[in-house]
């Protein structure tokens, strides 16, 4: 992005209602460019908040991160750099570069890298998110080596740095600008601007500072991480044409050339262990298709791939299919494909998914597409449910297809599933899941209200918060934690101010054994669901329709009556329950 | 020679978005109650992106008005300026 354009972008009005986004900048130069910026790529994520970035003193680094855990923001914005950690290793100061100021600048760069870490502690543990730039600009000819030899210096400092990067990175709630990737995009030959700093104390060249402010903009509003992923068979998921060569004939390998699809369908596993649904959509014999899928020697095994969809007919029915299988929204998948045909048949039937090509003969472009995939579905960390979504899925299945043609699991199925609920009420310790699910769940969501964490601890901690969190499993499996409902109980009233189930979890009546816990153990009278309709919580709205007995206001009043004549038959076992 | 006028007018709109077309023909540190140190450096840093060029310090003390500036472009571009 160019200066201009950030400006223009800064300067356009900001829809009426827009909450707002307070952001705390800490960072000892002019933050000029670097703030417009920051203010522009987050108002791209964040096209619905007023944006309000607050600097803090030319110089003053330390003094404007102490002053942070007072502002409580909602989010912090760290940009270190050397002369952070001694000003001498900043080309504007006057301190001497003498080989006996070595030893001291180290010192001080320890205890500055302590106090970083201690305070970043502080600030997210108040729930704070913060995103972090480690040291970008060249390290100044301080030390007496030539500058092609590393110097002990500076080796050391290096060392205390990447320790003290790892510290602040294992943080819960701390995002860090991963270094290898700013060298992609912004070399750093080409990042210091000597007469900027020295005319205006800012540093930064303009491309620099749009890289690093685009960086730091994901950390602070991270864009939400894709499900699913369908994918080609033919020169995609491997090299050459199945109906021509035969499954055998198919390669993978250094010795046919395509050992790219290998790597392919490496990171397609790795994506797969981290919880990304994978499907197939192939025009191919479909007995053809899952004997190739089966050989022995593919990288990607069979059994993580599902559905597959190989027959003759559109790749547009295909992703339908698996997008039903999976019952997740289209725009939360990527769809890949060496035909750019194909690839175009899909974009216009669906043009929320992700349709990227596979590049043809092209290692570079290959690697590239590697890089996007782990952009696309990369997330800060991993979750018990991701690792078993895959299952879920399979197991949902069952279900899914016990529903078909009446709409509804029959109450034998029900029984027979050896349903076990864990209830739990417990606001501590904070649980990422909860939050995680909370904001990215659509279909099962009262009103589609997204929470930063500072907003839902301050939503759970007040003494009136009821927390539910509630996880599932049968004969099948488990789906481990699905549902999450937060409210504030008045007397023996409970208003509900956020419900989010997991589409996995549909067709078993979780919903229903909620209200019921709910109303049994707080002895209410009435239930008070903030229902609000939005694009995608139509089974937010039929639920409640259907335990109403009307279409759902805002609010929606369901009395203990109600609920006693309206609900449904549960055959969950309480397996254990948790107090808050 | 129109064209760089254009591009040069979209910086100070961008840097000075109260301005009209008219007001930005005449815009200096006299007529322009914005115009502050940061805005000069905001300003600067915007057309030396625009016209990938790098102006010399000694030069910026005499770019004070928007005629100086588009002048100076001039010079410095020809009719050729750098997209």
């Amino acid at each position: 992005m160019k200066l201009i354009e950030a400006l223009e972008l800064v300067r356009q009005d900001v829809s009426d209602g827009a909450s707002p986004f307070r952001v705390s900048l800490v960072c000892s130069f002019t933050p000029a460019h670097l703030q417009t910026f920051l203010h522009a790529y987050l108002r791209h994520e964040l096209p619905t908040s007023s944006i309000a970035i607050t600097p803090g003193l030319y110089g003053d680094f330390w003094g404007t991160l102490a002053r942070v855990e007072n502002e409580s923001p909602d989010a912090a914005v760290l940009l270190l750099e050397w002369s952070d950690l001694d000003p001498r290793l900043g080309l504007r100061s006057l301190g001497l570069w003498t080989p006996a100021a070595l030893d001291e600048i180290l010192i001080n760069a320890k205890a500055r890298l302590r106090q970083l870490a201690e305070t970043l502690q502080r600030l997210t543990a108040a729930g704070v998110p913060a995103a972090v730039s480690f040291p970008t600009l060249p390290l100044p000819p301080i030390s007496y080596t030539p500058t092609w030899r590393a110097s002990s210096f500076e080796l050391a400092m290096r060392s205390e740095l990447a320790g003290a990067v790892l510290r602040v990175a294992q943080l819960r709630n701390v995002g860090v600008v991963n270094a290898q990737r700013l060298e992609q995009l912004s070399p750093l030959a080409h990042r210091f601007d000597i007469k900027s700093e020295l005319a205006s104390g800012f540093p930064y060249k303009l491309p620099h500072a749009s890289t690093l402010a685009s960086l730091v903009a994901r950390l602070v509003q991270p864009p939400p991480p894709k499900k699913g992923l369908i994918t080609d068979l033919d020169d995609t998921l491997w090299s050459g044409i199945l109906g021509e060569v035969g499954a055998d004939g198919v390669s993978w390998d250094l010795e046919h050339h395509s050992f790219m699809h290998a790597a392919y369908q490496k990171m397609l596993h790795a994506l797969s262990e981290a919880g990304v649904l994978l499907g197939v959509a192939s025009k191919n014999d479909a007995a053809l298709a899952n004997v190739a899928l089966s050989r022995g020697d593919m990288i990607l095994p069979r059994k993580v791939v599902f559905p597959v969809e190989a027959h003759w007919g559109p790749k547009s029915e295909s992703v339908g299919k698996i997008l039903k299988a999976w019952n997740i929204g289209a725009d939360a998948v990527v769809f890949i494909d060496d035909s750019p045909m194909e690839l175009a048949e899909v974009q216009a039937a669906y043009p929320q998914v992700t349709c990227l090509p596979f590049p043809k003969d092209d290692p570079h472009a290959i690697a590239e597409l590697l890089s996007t995939l782990r952009d696309l579905f990369g997330k800060s960390f991993l979750s018990e449910e991701d690792a078993i979504r895959r299952d879920s899925i399979l197991q949902a299945q069952s279900f899914v297809e016990e529903t078909a043609g009446h709409g509804e699991v029959s109450e034998e199925f029900l029984k027979a599933a050896e349903a076990e609920i864990t209830l739990s009420f417990a606001k501590e310790p904070f649980d990422p899941r909860a939050l995680e699910l909370l904001n990215k769940t659509n279909q099962f969501n009262l009103n589609g209200r997204r929470y930063t964490e500072k907003e839902w601890l301050q939503l759970v901690h007040d003494p009136a918060a009821i927390l539910l969190i509630v996880s599932y499993k049968d004969k099948y499996g488990p789906l481990g934690k699905i549902a999450v409902l937060a409210g504030r109980l008045t007397g023996r009233v409970l208003q509900v101010e956020a419900w989010v189930m997991s589409c996995r979890a549909f067709s078993r009546r979780i919903e229903h054994r909620c209200l019921e816990e709910l109303f049994e153990r707080f002895q209410l009278e009435e239930i008070v669901c903030d229902f609000t309709p939005t694009a995608k919580n139509g089974p937010t709205r039929d639920f409640l329709t259907d335990i109403l007995g009307h279409k759902p206001a805002s609010p929606s009043h369901l009395s203990r009556e109600l609920f006693a004549t309206n609900r449904r038959a549960t055959f969950h076992q309480i397996l254990e329950l948790t107090n808050g | 020679m129109a064209n760089v006028q254009g591009r040069l007018q979209r910086c100070f709109a961008a840097v000075f978005p109260s301005l009209t077309a008219d007001e930005i023909a005449q815009a200096s540190p006299q007529t322009v109650a914005a115009w502050d140190s940061v805005a000069s450096v905001t300003l600067f840093a915007i057309v030396e992106e625009e016209f990938g060029l790098e102006i010399d310090v000694q030069d910026m003390k005499d770019l004070v008005s928007f005629k100086s500036l588009l002048n100076y472009l001039q010079r410095e571009c020809g009719g050729a300026a750098s997209s």
